[in-house]
């Protein structure tokens, strides 16, 4: 009768202690900075350099094209169907808000995931299977400062930068939208402009840092806790992309929750 | 004068039994024992990187796995370590492998690591082989760069758990030779504890100190 109950519970308090190692393993991250030996700080940086290029600059063309299309499809359709309520003013609320307050960090943050996360988890569940980890160990360097640490800030930067590199392409296309539906250049950028507020940059910024602290922690985590040998690395690359896209709506919503 | 590694009552294998070893200075042991003896894991236990549920493993007198995680770190780098199957990394090149512990924890300048990098994969066996990556290198040149890189600091001590497989009895005897980086102190130079399930015959001669684990009895290896 109290077996439901009791599995149930079990269930539970294992995401809960899930989400308590999750929360330990990024301040253990964290705070690695401190213990960084100074000769490890150059390796560390070259790790740190290629990660941001696989992860940041390739992702580049991927993210002017979704932010691109996305932005004319929405601005182009807003501009007609707004146009014959004479309230084209608003596309200034919906670029800002809905693009790059919203959409502009969610979308970018969600292709990090599904493109860099799974390489991420990927990669350090092979380093755990193939003995790697525990040779680094054996070796004296902290997998935390060696594996962890490079590609955490990487994630951050990354985020950031393509986040920034979304809204601009995206407020860009929407000129071009608009431009094409007969709106002048200086009435969209005016109301635009007028739109978009210190507040709205502030939120877009943090999102970044929140997302890319995201993306570069719960891969990693998921890729050095891999279990069950070789088969257990796409599953560990599968539960890390899951779990990054799950945090990043839910960081999305408590944005959401906390800004209005 | 301290051992350089000791074993005090460490519960080892399936069967728990308290295992106690000292090792000698400068001499060659070996401690065989099958899969389920526990043998794999002994390196691991004297480096800190499992604890033991009892007793003591001691490096050069100290309890590794009671230091503070930041001490235990650069403690590991005074000890060489070989961990089954080499623990290269596979997205460096043999070379970066074996310069890796240097840039990482030392205070050497790009010359001087570059310079010690070219004597060591000499030394190895390894001058053409060092841009390979582990997947294109064979069996040998592997094992070769596992254990020049767990030489990088020169250290008194070097902990190998199956070393030896998967290579020639020829090649064996090249890397223990290796290992004992010559003559010192009435033996090797340096220390060498190496576990494994078995040992080739004809390295055995030259092997101070060569014990079995039998259902978790340790006995001197026949």
């Amino acid at each position: 009768m109290t077996a439901p109950v009791a599995a149930l519970g079990r269930g539970t308090a294992r995401q809960i202690s899930q989400v308590g190692a999750l929360a330990r393993f990024f301040r253990d991250t964290v705070t690695s900075w401190r213990t960084l030996p100074r000769a490890g700080r150059r390796v560390a940086r070259r790790i740190f350099a290629n990660q941001v290029w696989f992860t940041a600059v390739q992702a580049v063309p991927l993210v002017i094209v979704l932010g691109s299309i996305l932005s004319y499809l929405v601005i182009s359709q807003a501009v007609r169907e707004l146009g014959r309520l004479n309230a084209t003013a608003l596309i200034g609320t919906l670029m800002v808000v809905a693009i790059v307050r919203e959409l502009g960090p969610l979308l970018t943050a969600l292709i990090v995931a599904g493109r860099s996360g799974t390489a991420i988890a990927t990669e350090l569940a092979t380093n755990t299977v193939m003995g790697e980890v525990h040779a680094l160990e054996g070796m004296g360097i902290d997998p935390l400062h060696y594996l962890v640490l490079p590609r955490f800030l990487a994630g951050i930067v990354s985020v950031f930068c393509l986040i920034v590199l979304f809204d601009n392409v995206a407020i860009a296309a929407g000129w071009l939208a608009a431009a094409a539906q007969g709106m002048s250049s200086a009435r969209y950028f005016d109301i635009v402009l007028r739109s978009l507020g210190a507040r709205d940059v502030w939120l877009t910024v943090l999102k970044g840092l929140v997302f890319g602290a995201i993306v570069g922690t719960v891969p990693s985590f998921e890729g050095l806790r891999v279990r069950g040998g070789p088969t257990g690395v796409p599953v560990s690359a599968s539960r890390a992309v899951v779990e990054s896209i799950l945090a990043i709506f839910l960081g999305s919503a408590l944005f959401v929750a906390l800004a209005t | 004068m301290t051992p350089p590694l000791a074993f005090d009552a460490v519960p080892l294998g399936a069967a728990d039994a308290a295992f106690s070893l000292t090792v000698t200075p400068h001499a060659v042991t070996t401690v065989v024992g099958d899969a389920a003896s526990g043998v794999g894991g002994l390196a691991a236990l004297a480096l800190g990187m499992t604890r033991p549920t009892a007793g003591r493993a001691l490096v050069f007198g100290e309890d590794v796995a009671a230091m503070p995680r930041r001490q235990v770190l650069a403690f590991r780098r005074r000890v060489g370590y070989v961990p089954a199957g080499g623990g290269l990394l596979q997205n460096l090149s043999l070379a970066d492998n074996v310069a890796l512990p240097l840039r990482f924890g030392s205070a050497l300048s790009h010359r001087e690591i570059a310079g010690r990098l070219r004597m060591m994969l000499a030394l190895g066996g390894l001058a053409d082989a060092g841009a390979l990556r582990p997947a294109a290198a064979d069996e040998e040149l592997r094992r070769r760069a596992s254990v020049v890189r767990a030489l990088a600091f020169d250290p008194e001590l070097v902990l190998l758990d199956r070393p030896f497989d998967g290579v020639s009895a020829r090649v064996a005897g090249d890397l223990l030779q290796l290992l004992r980086g010559g003559e010192g102190g009435g033996g090797s130079r340096r220390t060498i504890f190496i576990t494994a399930q078995d040992v080739p015959d004809r390295l055995r001669p030259r092997i101070d100190a060569r014990w079995r684990v039998v259902r978790g009895v340790l006995q001197a290896d026949q």
